[in-house]
């Protein structure tokens, strides 16, 4: 217990941490010249160090990287929001690349379900990409904060259910044969599942992969929730699932972002480095700490970060 | 109490060796290749301060002032630090397809002409993605 409270301090202490260091990021970053007072490997390291944390806390708090780094780089960093949907992107792909294949192995990602949700979801997250790099920047920081907003809402809302009982599985997922059996590691036991009312479920990831391209944000938020609260899916193969689904939906609006030329690897490899080696670390840490607790002031941050692109889309 | 039991059919086991491998691959390569780009230890196409003073553009007016790389034009010059950084983040993205074509193949042989339809399908969506057809490529 004492061990515990202490590495939930220690969690907060990296959430303070980072709100320290934006600050001041940003106070830079909005000098007159910051690139001739800011050298270049300044940013890069800071990038790499924010962002370490950044995976460290998205992990303990149950959210995706992309989803978090996003609205907080665009916010406190100097890189144009095209460079950083571009990077988010890529710190979401290489995430889900890095979870899939372990998921897959165990049974818990499924590749039916995914291919079935995905091949609609990446050509609308094309789409979304593709009107996201061609809307102003007001528009964008405008609907950036009024969707990051809409996700703290969801988050804070949504109640996952572990096991959800379906009565029949809908004729469609009985033809794309979308069932499965995992070995649940809390019951010990193996447990079966099918899913339901999948034509919705294929309109919800169109929408999701839409909104994913267009703001280069990683799409857990949504795909957790309509794989278990619609689908009927269990919490275990949704999450997984999810993981994998990124994976190709990502994908797609990433080669939009790479021929648009909204990837810099200046940018993106620390990111994606410094999101890797965080969530390493904070998923040793996830059995220490007061995750609520963490989950809780993470949601505040996005909102913060949510409210702040809101601001910046207004001109304020 | 049951001992856990691995349920993952073979298409699933087959693509997870492949992502495993191929991502393995891909994240050494993406560091490596971004250590010989930052300390500068092969020629760059374009200087790391150059592309600093102008990351606060959008990405459009960045290509319009600077010849920076751009979709497949990294494969022009491969030897330039930043071209193979970027060449690095492409595999990253070409990853997925390399699984699905694998997947696609499994399906086929275990005669699933349905998923073998989504594994093509998918990945024929995401070539053209990359191919730049479907994605607004140059």
């Amino acid at each position: 217990m004492l061990l515990k409270h202490r590495s939930t301090r220690i969690v907060l202490s990296v959430i303070a941490m980072l709100l320290f260091m934006t600050p001041g990021l940003a106070f830079a970053a909005g000098a007159a010249a910051p690139v001739e007072i800011t050298a270049w490997w300044v940013w890069v390291l800071g990038l790499f160090v924010f962002t370490f944390f950044l995976g460290i806390v998205a992990v303990v708090a149950g959210v995706g990287g992309g989803v978090l780094y996003v609205p907080i780089v665009s916010s406190f960093f100097p890189f144009h929001i095209d460079f950083v949907r571009g990077t988010g992107l890529f710190v979401a792909l290489a995430g889900a690349l890095s979870a899939g294949s372990p998921l897959l192995r165990k049974g818990l990602a499924n590749l039916k379900l995914a291919l079935s949700m995905s091949l609609i979801g990446s050509m609308s997250s094309i789409a979304g990409a593709l009107v996201g790099l061609a809307l102003p920047e007001n528009v964008i920081q405008l609907s950036l904060g009024l969707t990051i907003l809409g996700i703290t809402v969801i988050m804070f809302l949504a109640k996952n259910s572990a096991y959800p009982q379906i009565g029949q599985p809908d004729a469609l997922s009985r033809v794309l044969q979308i069932y499965g059996i995992y070995y649940d590691e809390h019951l010990k036991k193996d447990v079966d599942w099918q899913i339901h009312r999948t034509p919705v479920g294929l309109v919800l990831f169109t929408l999701i992969g839409f909104m994913a391209g267009m703001f280069g944000l990683g799409a857990g938020w949504a795909n957790v929730p309509v794989f278990n609260l619609v689908l009927g899916a269990p919490l275990r193969v949704s999450v997984a699932t999810s993981v994998f689904v990124l994976s190709i939906n990502d994908t797609a609006a990433a080669w939009v972002y790479l021929h648009k030329g909204a990837v810099l690897p200046l940018i993106a490899v620390p990111s994606v480095a410094g999101m890797m080696l965080g969530t390493k670390i904070g998923a040793k840490l996830l059995t220490k700490v007061h995750t609520n607790v963490v989950r809780r002031v993470v949601i505040g941050l996005l909102a913060v970060a949510g409210l702040r692109a809101l601001l910046k889309g207004f001109g304020i | 109490m049951k001992q856990e039991t691995i349920h993952a059919d073979k298409v699933q086991l087959a693509y997870a060796s492949i992502l495993g491998n191929a991502t393995t691959l891909g994240i050494a390569l993406i560091i490596i290749d971004y250590i010989l780009y930052a300390f500068q230890l092969l020629p760059l196409s374009l200087p790391i301060e150059q592309v600093a003073a102008n990351w606060h553009l959008r990405a459009s007016e960045f290509h319009h002032q600077l010849d920076a790389p751009l979709g497949w034009s990294c494969f022009s010059d491969p030897l330039k630090g930043d071209m193979l950084s970027y060449i690095s983040l492409i595999y990253l993205g070409a990853v997925t397809m390399l699984c699905l074509f694998v997947a696609g193949i499994a399906f086929f042989r275990d005669k699933n002409m349905i998923y073998t339809f989504f594994s093509f399908a998918q990945m024929a969506v995401l070539i053209l993605a990359a191919a730049g057809i479907l994605s607004g490529g140059h």
